[in-house]
């Protein structure tokens, strides 16, 4: 109940009072909740930030050999770079277009293959070939320089 | 005395007179006016001691500060192999993750401290008396289970101090005749602090000890609603004229809440200037830092074996401190009965000099603890 | 540069200004608010014929006089002193380009006081007009007081580009006005003045919980709290503006303590203006629920816990505010170690030692500590040396000054400490003198630390 003084103000200016308040009181709590949505939202605002990288270099180490293939991470997707037998070098993002898994090389069947549904794709162009996916997987543009690999976006 | 007095049947019709359809829709479905009929009805008596009525609720929105804070932490935390890197990360990586932890650590000393103070000032005004027993009894389990919470998220940072601490704070119970050996290894998962220790008090943290504490707090807040704020013998003897009490609803709530506000400023406060930091991983090999010790509300068990062993030295002196604990701890649970409402009130004052005497004794053993290190 | 450095165990010499310094803002910013308080709440009572209002009112009155009239003086003169003693060199060159400020100030402040004494002693003994003059002269000139030193601690973050083009030159008087209006002049007038507004009423509400009778206590209360209600829409807008006008390194100060409280990352201005952001939403809310919808129920205590909310929201927003003019106490002209930006040049090829009066009266490494170190850091105490350098051994520390004498732009320390000034020998003698401080002194370490002071 409230106090027996409100005869000072009319029910209209009372009512403006507690909407303003309450507007008031719900600015503060939006305030004092951002460092809560600060804290449960810096995974996400820091994986944007990383996938805005352009160019990843693969480390000599990991590079393949002639007819193998590597993962690695392009900012935070997986990716896939390949050294085709004839000494070529292609790489895509190894994010399956369909629902989402990580696609793996099959180096005796020559092909990229989603082990969730079956889906195919080229291994020189990333193009579907069969299988559910609806398109084909981005390809990354790669540079090859006295033994050094730097795979960029396309 | 009580002034719980159930509502009419057509008491909720009169709360939404003045707020028209929507409360009535909701009323006829969900009888939530019978409820703030009985707030109405409701009155805390006002008195010298009044002050005291307030702890059990500031214990309340701690307990509700750590609920919330240790299930964000719960987006971060990662229990096992990982735990020092996973704190490490909150503390100085993940945006706020400092304050969040920081307010977690402060709220639980601030929680422990609070439900101390709520229940040597229910001892001291006697507010064990019939009808509240189960109040008394539940609240002294609650107290149990805060000191559990405490003791079992004090190693979840798994850094040195965390280690060595509960290394330490171990070797109180492994003092219990029959307890050490199997059980102890049961506690920690092994033989030494380790992985599996952390795994296994993080399961006890963060579930099993909720699961007990929340119907148990349920069941301690339903006795006092349905009981009321107990007058203190002194109080009780006045004449009727002579006493005075304010409604709960809004008079009482509203300062409540005001407390409530206060103790979450001091909290903030306290993690936002005084933030938790994070020492060095913990590492069996290394030797314990000088002067490690457990935390504040343990530390007067701990001084007291400590005293104890030294006067009494070996299994024996471990018996006598032990036996000591549980002779308080006894007392404390036997209280109700053993201070009923009596016509000359001498148990009444010989259970105040001892409730004096427990209280001088945890906060002079708990100086001296700290003097001692 | 004149004096070694004021050494104070514990706390430093810089918090011997920071507890002077907020103990007079809450005071002083409670004489220019409750000033017009005051005059409006006789106005209101004269023209309303309320003789238990006109009580209240005396009464708050000399509460009012005796807290300002001594307390608030007191503490006046003893920034005075503090920054005199902490830092001679920023005091000399405030000195120097506002006397003809402070003289005013001066003025202003003796026909307040006054003011407020004869309001006070001459209450039913001079006709009611001429009491209301005097109420309103101590409005004005109280809030004349106020326009005045906002220019000058203004002027420290953001000196404008036409005074600083003058720096240094002897010139500076010829751009007074520019640097006394300079660029965060206004966004801090209006930020005070509704703080001034707000404590007002924190203060009234100590003597207005205390009245006897419930009506007119209720009545004093709710008028005194709408002096809190105009802040809490328009602070957080002043906030803003402020921000845009103050300089980048600030602005990025403020957010660097958002995702870690790392030890020597200087974190304290983003706790600081969360401190202020909860204690201010606190003092809103009690306000509220209590002191406008309750206030039967609103006692002293009550009051008491609104005023040390204040103090703490007044307290950690001042802290912050010096804070953000780091690492200068005069933006872009005077380093917080005395240091004149100018002279940096000139100190690196002769050696700092050399402009020091006390180049013989100890070892150098230590000359170079007290002079360079010790405006901000104590060696046990407040920032403490022994702790923040622990666990480095000497290459780590002489790797350390090195930073801080070429300051890269991947420094994190640029944006808030001074660059370490010297010769390479001088430099190295500090290294040897901290080694020996952290490494080799008695001092005991402490291992683990539970909590960052």
């Amino acid at each position: 109940m409230p106090d027996s003084t409100t005869t000072m103000q009319t029910p209209q200016r009372r009512d403006l009072l507690q909407i303003g308040m309450g507007a008031m009181a719900a600015c503060y709590a939006a305030a004092l909740g951002y460092p809560v949505y600060r804290y449960l939202a810096t995974p996400a605002v820091r994986s944007r930030l990383e996938s805005e990288i352009t160019s990843v270099a693969i480390p000599q180490n990991h590079l393949p050999d002639a007819g193998a293939a590597t993962m690695f991470l392009f900012g935070t997707r997986p990716a896939m770079l390949i050294h085709h037998n004839d000494g070529t070098w292609v790489a895509f993002d190894a994010v399956c277009t369909h629902l989402g898994c990580t696609v793996g090389y099959q180096p005796d069947k020559h092909r990229i293959f989603c082990p969730c549904h079956g889906g195919t794709y080229d291994a020189r162009s990333g193009d579907v070939v069969a299988g559910p996916p609806p398109r084909g997987l981005k390809p990354y543009h790669v540079e090859v320089s006295d033994g050094h690999v730097i795979v960029s976006r396309a | 005395m009580a002034t719980s007095s159930f509502p009419g049947p057509d008491a909720g019709a009169r709360v939404c007179d003045e707020r028209g359809g929507f409360c009535r829709w909701i009323d006829e479905r969900l009888g939530v006016s019978a409820l703030v009929e009985l707030a109405r009805h409701k009155s805390v008596p006002q008195h010298k001691h009044s002050f005291w009525y307030y702890w059990g609720g500031i214990s309340l929105l701690f307990f509700i500060v750590q609920l919330f804070t240790g299930i964000l932490l719960l987006s971060y935390y990662r229990p096992g192999k990982e735990a020092y890197d996973s704190v490490r990360q909150i503390t100085y990586d993940v945006d706020f993750g400092w304050l969040i932890r920081s307010a977690h650590s402060w709220s639980a000393n601030l929680m422990v401290f609070a439900v101390f103070t709520h229940m040597f000032s229910v001892l001291f005004m006697k507010a064990y008396r019939k009808p509240r027993e189960f109040g008394w009894w539940s609240g002294l389990m609650l107290l149990g289970v805060v000191m559990l919470f405490g003791f079992s998220g004090y190693l979840l940072p798994m850094d040195l101090l965390a280690y060595f601490a509960t290394k330490v704070g171990l070797q109180i119970p492994s003092s219990i005749p029959g307890v050490s050996g199997l059980v102890s290894d049961l506690i920690r998962g092994g033989e030494q602090v380790g992985e599996a220790t952390v795994q296994r008090f993080f399961a006890l943290h963060a579930v099993i000890l909720p699961m007990i504490f929340l119907p148990l707090l349920g069941f301690h807040l339903y006795l006092v609603q349905k009981h009321g704020n107990a007058v203190p013998p002194g109080e009780a003897a006045r004449p009727e004229s002579g006493r005075r009490t304010i409604p709960f609803f809004p008079n009482f709530l509203a300062q409540d809440l005001a407390m409530w506000l206060i103790a979450l400023n001091v909290v903030t406060i306290l993690a936002t200037l005084f933030p938790w930091d994070l020492g060095k991983p913990a590492d069996p090999l290394a030797s314990a830092p000088a002067g490690i010790h457990p935390e504040w509300y343990f530390m007067s068990q701990f001084q007291l074996l400590k005293v104890v062993g030294r006067w009494i030295p070996g299994y024996l002196g471990e018996i006598t401190g032990v036996t000591l604990f549980g002779a308080v701890t006894v007392f404390l649970a036997l209280i109700p009965l053993f201070d009923p409402q009596t016509k000359t009130g001498n148990r009444g004052r010989l259970t105040a000099w001892l409730g004096a005497l427990i209280l001088g004794g945890m906060i002079v053993l708990t100086i001296w603890g700290y003097a001692a290190l | 540069m004149n004096y070694p450095t004021w050494d104070v165990p514990i706390i430093g010499s810089v918090w011997v200004i920071g507890l002077i310094a907020i103990f007079h803002v809450m005071i002083s910013q409670f004489a220019v608010g409750g000033g017009l308080y005051l005059a409006l709440a006789e106005l209101k009572a004269r023209r309303e014929g309320r003789l238990d209002w006109m009580e209240v009112i005396r009464r708050h009155s000399k509460f009012f006089l005796v807290v300002t009239g001594v307390f608030g003086t007191v503490s006046g003169v003893g920034i005075w002193f503090a920054i005199g003693l902490a830092s001679p060199e920023s005091t000399s060159a405030l000195i120097h380009n506002f006397v003809f400020g402070w003289a005013m100030e001066w003025c202003f402040f003796l026909v307040e006081i006054a003011t407020a004494t004869v309001y006070y002693y001459t209450w039913d003994r001079v006709d009611p007009k001429t009491h209301q003059n005097l109420a309103w002269l101590y409005a004005g000139t109280s809030f004349c007081t106020l326009v005045i030193i906002n220019g000058i601690l203004s002027f420290m973050l953001t000196p404008g580009s036409a005074w600083l083009s003058v720096a240094g030159t002897g010139q500076e008087a010829s751009r007074f006005w520019q640097a006394f209006f300079n660029p965060t002049y206004w966004p801090s007038l209006a930020l005070r003045s509704l703080v001034c507004s707000s404590l007002a009423g924190v203060w009234a509400l100590i003597t207005a919980s205390q009245i006897e009778g419930p009506a007119l206590k209720a009545e004093v209360l709710r008028w005194s709290t709408r002096w809190l209600m105009p802040s809490f829409v328009l602070m957080p807008l002043a906030f803003l503006w402020y921000l845009s006008a103050v300089p980048e390194n600030s602005r990025h100060l403020m957010q660097s303590g958002v995702s870690t409280i790392g030890s020597g990352l200087f974190t304290q201005v983003t706790r600081a203006i969360l401190v202020t952001g909860m204690t201010s939403a606190t003092i809103l809310a009690i306000v509220y629920f209590l002191a406008w919808r309750n206030p039967r129920d609103f006692n002293l205590g009550h009051a008491i816990s609104v005023l040390f909310l204040a103090l703490a929201a007044t307290g950690a927003t001042e802290h912050a505010r010096e804070m953000i003019r780091k690492p200068f106490t005069v933006s872009e002209y005077i380093y917080s170690d005395g240091v004149r930006r100018s002279q940096l040049a000139g100190l690196n090829q002769v050696g700092y030692s050399t402009a020091s009066p006390w180049k013989n009266a100890m070892p150098e490494g230590e000359l170079m500590f007290r002079g360079q170190c010790m405006n901000c850091h104590t060696v046990d105490g407040y920032r403490s040396m022994r702790r923040l350098m622990n666990g480095r051994d000497r290459k780590a520390i002489g790797n350390m000054l090195t930073v801080l004498h070429e300051t890269p732009d991947s420094s994190p320390y640029k944006h808030f400490m001074p660059p370490l000034a010297g010769t390479k020998p001088e430099i190295e003698a500090l290294g040897d003198y901290l080694d020996n401080l952290v490494n080799k002194s008695p001092a005991v370490v402490v291992q683990y630390s539970k909590v960052t002071p």
